[in-house]
């Protein structure tokens, strides 16, 4: 007997009609032709005459399948085919009319956009779909590169930046690569730099307190001391009035002038435009305002003052940050050299001062974006692009699917006569059209996002004050959406046009669709493996963060408000009134309700600032030839040591003997470092050693304290000297409270006040506050990370949701009878889930090699964890697989659930 | 016999009549159609099958798979009440036209 149903089967192919339809219609063929066949041989008709008559029935299987898939269609999907046809007339009739060219090339463009147009607004589902994921991947590329763009792409904003360079004073010997310079170097400088050099400036913090006016409380504002080419050389021109004339820079008591920014102007005065030559009081001096300066991305300063560089100042007291503008045509390198040489003839001039030191130049861009936030960047933008490759992988895969209910109407119009380019064509402006409608989503988001990205790229970020979205941005995002639409669409694009119609009705549906799970497969494999990458980064970010807020700091950051004040010269002139004043205001501290202690130092922990001195020992064991050895040193009062939660592990805390009413050091406490390095293994207690120069009277150590973290918890703690607190401006005080110390805060300026109203009392914080600015660049680089490899996760598992969903779709039949030949749902369950883990340990496997690759990048990012962490890497691997056995839950149930005789009735 | 066209335009109004007496399977129509014409009209599978895909996506007819004792499994079709109504429309039209047509024709003849 003749197989009818296989001859149908091998005749008849009709492409992208769902399975259960076309094995029916294949049914009543093959039986009806069996049924003629049937009716010859009752005829008396010899066997192939038969079945000769049964083929004649159908002599054109081509045409037939034509007729069939449009009867099928003209209901289903009648507008994709119409429109297709309506489309490939216009093109064609365009072409007839001659009208060739880029005319010709634009109108098909402008047709296949508005035929792609239809068919979304057909498929909102689908649509929103892609463009959602789209928005997503655009949107947060177009955030990270918002902020590349004002970090690192725009150019600092003055004019000319590129001939601006930051110069220090460099002492390589003794470990100070970039260091202050001292004032009568500095003039040096300038006076004989002039080759390379068409200014040079120098800066000094200098808080001052503005004095109260007009029903307003004195305050301390930011003042920097500046010299007269300071403005000039930046570009900064006034607004009103002007900036400092050279003989107001001369060194000597002139006349108090300043030169206060917009911001201080408009908030303490209100804009008054007579503000210029008048009078305001600065520490306590009266001040004439020369002028009102714009805004200008220079620290938080307020007020500028003649910095007044004096050239018989002390050479070695290397406080002044430096800064100089080359001619124009003159090379970093030239300006280095000419300064190299001048710093070698004062080494020569002055040999106690200066031996040994040097300098050192930077750009001033590479100066003010330091290669950390470089780096930090440069890896979230790599972390942001991968999220992009798995947002696209995403929607390739969704075109994949959606590419068996367009075979229908490919095949037709390329029956119709549209080339392979053309369709190509249609499909791929398809795919720009959604992925520029998922970047303007994108850049809406990111327009609406940079302000709290800037805010908290704040303490993170330098230049964070200039993110802001630009013209760059929008054509960034605009390249970056054309070329997203090209790269998930041109796969699914040639791998649906690939079907010449012949080829389609021979194949049927199984072996494209077998091609086209292989596709989504890898795309799933691919996506898997990019989230397994980033979410290890996140997981190596986070467990250094952990590590480092575990780092024991060597005093209790907890509970501990610190503030800041400055005593002006005018009234607190010399060491007795400062003590005064110090004893007075811990007095009153000490007594309130709340407060375990309080103390004064010259610098906290963690508060940025840093002093250095050498430390010349007396008999002690360090090497003759070689640099003394340095330390940090801090003025403390006494008691600091029980405030801060620093261990006073031998000797005694310091107290008035220490310091005499000449500032003369006598005792001192110093750290377990620093006994360390000069007395190893030996009781510090009552040692002595020249602090600074050798010409200095020795010093005597009373105390050994715990080694402190002072600058950041990932800097191993250095040697430091404490000095009993004579007279330091400014004064830093730590108040260790019972309960939330931010509740004193109100309390302690209203001390200050009771003591001096003219001493206001700045940065009040909690020193938790300050412990995390200093880890505040980890932080906001691990949160995007984190966000991204979320992003990344979330569309990984739509992925493998959508490629498993459709699977289970594409095999009921086979699963039907797998139930029906006596298969469990447990196996049923498990043959869907082992297909997805199959897919995600591939991925995983994958994922782990480029993990491994990217070590070299994030090694720096690290601390406390090294880059192939074994434990991070098993807890992302697990974290991923958990996420795949989620996302392929509801199809394996979905498979289970099958009712094998529903799904038999198919066929 | 008849022209293509010719046929093609009554096939429908054919397939609809043929089934009003009751459900048939694919071949059946076809060789119905051929016996009740005398073998004047002859459908092969190649137009017949498509005209079945047609009006029954139309909802006019509707395919459903039966087995007989003895026999194999065949798709038998039957009207729907819509078909009824379209076919009653058809029919009427196509009486008229029948009419025109031979009032034209006759008084040619005549």
């Amino acid at each position: 007997m003749h197989d009818f149903r296989r001859f149908v089967r091998e005749r008849l192919s009709l492409p992208r009609l769902r399975a259960g339809r076309e094995a029916e219609i294949v049914e009543d063929l093959a039986q009806q032709l069996e049924d003629c066949y049937s009716s010859a041989i009752d005829r008396g008709a010899s066997e192939e005459e038969a079945v000769a008559a049964a083929q004649r029935e159908i002599p054109d299987w081509d045409a037939l399948a034509r007729e069939i898939a449009a009867s099928e269609a003209r209901d289903r999907t009648p507008l994709d085919v119409r429109a297709a046809d309506h489309l490939d007339t216009r093109a064609a009739s365009h072409a007839d009319a001659g009208g060739g060219g880029p005319l010709r090339f634009l109108s098909e463009a402008a047709a296949d956009a508005l035929h792609g147009v239809r068919l979304f607004l057909k498929r909102p589902g689908f649509t929103a779909a892609v463009v959602v994921t789209l928005a997503l991947g655009i949107g947060a590329s177009t955030a990270m590169f918002t902020i590349l763009n004002a970090v690192l792409l725009r150019p600092l904003p003055y004019p000319e930046s590129d001939r601006l360079v930051r110069v220090w004073e460099s002492n390589p010997g003794r470990g100070m690569a970039k260091f202050g310079v001292s004032q009568p170097n500095f003039l040096d400088w300038r006076e004989q730099g002039t080759t390379a050099f068409e200014r040079l400036a120098a800066t000094q913090s200098r808080p001052q307190n503005l004095g109260g006016s007009g029903g307003l409380e004195a305050e301390r504002i930011r003042t920097l001391a500046v010299t007269r080419d300071f403005f000039p050389l930046l570009g900064v021109r006034p607004v009103l009035g002007r900036d400092f004339l050279p003989e107001e820079d001369a060194p000597g008591q002139g006349e108090a002038v300043a030169v206060v920014t917009r911001g201080l102007w408009q908030r303490r005065f209100g804009g008054d435009p007579a503000l210029v030559g008048r009078t305001i009081v600065l520490d306590e001096v009266p001040t004439t305002v020369l002028g009102i300066v714009p805004e200008f991305h220079w620290g938080e300063y307020e007020a500028f003052v003649p910095l007044r560089p004096d050239p018989a100042g002390n050479r070695a007291d290397h406080r002044l940050g430096v800064y100089g503008r080359l001619k124009p045509g003159a090379t970093l390198e030239q300006a280095r050299a000419e300064l190299i040489g001048i710093a070698a003839r004062l080494a020569g001039q002055y040999p106690a001062s200066n031996e040994g030191w040097t300098v050192a130049l930077a750009g001033f861009f590479d100066w003010a974006v330091p290669e950390e936030s470089r780096r930090g960047l440069s890896l979230l933008l790599g972390a942001v692009g991968l999220v992009l490759v798995i947002a696209c992988a995403n929607v390739a895969g969704l075109l994949l699917a959606r590419a068996a209910g367009r075979g229908r109407e490919i095949a037709i119009r390329a029956s119709i006569g549209a080339s392979r380019a053309r369709l190509v064509r249609q499909l791929l402006v398809e795919s720009i059209l959604l992925a520029c409608t998922g970047g303007a989503l994108g850049l809406l988001a990111a327009h609406w996002g940079v302000g709290a990205l800037a805010a908290a790229a704040a303490d993170a970020l330098p230049r964070a004050d200039e993110i802001t979205l630009d013209a760059r941005v929008v054509l960034f995002t605009a390249g970056l959406s054309i070329l997203t639409g090209l790269l998930f669409g041109l796969a699914p694009a040639l791998h649906a046009t690939r079907v010449d119609v012949q080829r389609t009705l021979k194949e049927g549906t199984a072996g494209g669709g077998g091609g086209r799970q292989r596709a989504r497969s890898a795309l799933v494999v691919s996506e898997v493996a990019l989230s397994l990458v980033l979410l290890f980064a996140v997981g190596l970010l986070l467990r250094s963060l952990a590590v480092l807020v575990e780092v024991p700091p060597g005093f209790d950051t907890q509970n501990l408000l610190t503030a800041s004040l400055t005593l002006p010269d005018s009234r607190y002139p010399s060491m007795k009134e400062f003590t005064a004043f110090r004893e007075r205001l811990l007095g009153r501290l000490d007594g309130l309700p709340g407060v375990v202690s309080a103390s004064v130092a010259s610098g906290l922990p963690m508060d940025g600032n840093g002093t250095m001195m050498e430390v010349y020992p007396e008999g002690g064991a360090v090497r003759e030839d070689g640099p003394a050895p340095s330390a940090q040193w801090r003025m403390v009062s006494p008691g600091y040591f029980h405030t801060l939660g620093i261990p006073l592990l031998r000797g005694r805390d310091l107290d008035d003997r220490d310091l005499t009413p000449e500032g003369q050091l006598a005792g001192v406490v110093v750290s377990e470092a620093l006994v360390k390095q000069c007395w190893p293994g030996q009781d510090p207690i009552g040692r002595q050693f020249h602090p600074w120069s050798t010409k200095n009277p020795p010093a005597t150590i009373v105390g050994l304290a715990g080694d402190v973290r002072l600058f950041s918890p990932d800097q191993d703690p250095g040697p430091a000297v404490y000095l009993l607190y004579g007279r330091w401006n400014p004064m830093q005080i730590a108040v260790r409270t019972q309960g939330d110390p931010m509740a004193l805060a109100g309390v302690l300026r209203a001390e200050v006040r009771g003591i001096d109203p003219g001493v206001p009392v700045a940065q009040v914080r909690t020193m938790e506050d300050l412990f995390d600015t200093t880890t505040a660049p980890r932080r906001f680089t691990m949160a995007l990370l984190a966000a991204f490899a979320g992003a990344a996760l979330i569309l990984s598992a739509i992925g493998l949701f959508g490629l498993l969903a459709y699977l289970v779709t594409q095999r009921t039949h086979d699963i039907g009878v797998r139930l029906a030949l006596g298969a469990r749902r447990r196996d049923i369950l498990g043959l869907v889930v082992g297909r997805a883990m199959l897919l995600t340990w591939i991925g995983i496997g994958a994922g782990l090699a480029g993990a491994l690759a990217i070590t070299g990048w994030i090694r720096s990012l690290l601390f406390g964890v090294g880059p192939r962490d074994p434990l991070t890497l098993a807890a992302t691997a697990a974290v991923i697989a958990v996420t795949a056995l989620l996302a392929c839950w509801i199809p394996a149930r979905r498979a289970a659930r099958i009712d094998p005789i529903e799904a038999l009735r198919y066929e | 016999m008849f022209s293509r066209e010719l046929k093609k335009g009554s096939t429908e109004l054919l397939v609809l009549s043929l089934l009003e007496a009751g459900p048939r399977h694919g071949y059946d129509v076809g060789k119905s159609i051929e016996r009740r014409s005398g073998g004047r009209l002859r459908l092969r599978i190649a137009s017949l099958y498509p005209m079945l895909v047609r009006l029954e996506n139309r909802d006019l007819i509707r395919g459903r798979w039966i087995e007989r004792p003895g026999e194999r499994r065949r798709r038998y079709y039957r009207l729907t009440p819509e078909g009824r109504k379209v076919l009653a429309r058809e029919r009427a039209t196509w009486k008229e036209f029948m009419a025109a047509v031979n009032a034209v024709v006759g008084h040619g003849h005549a």
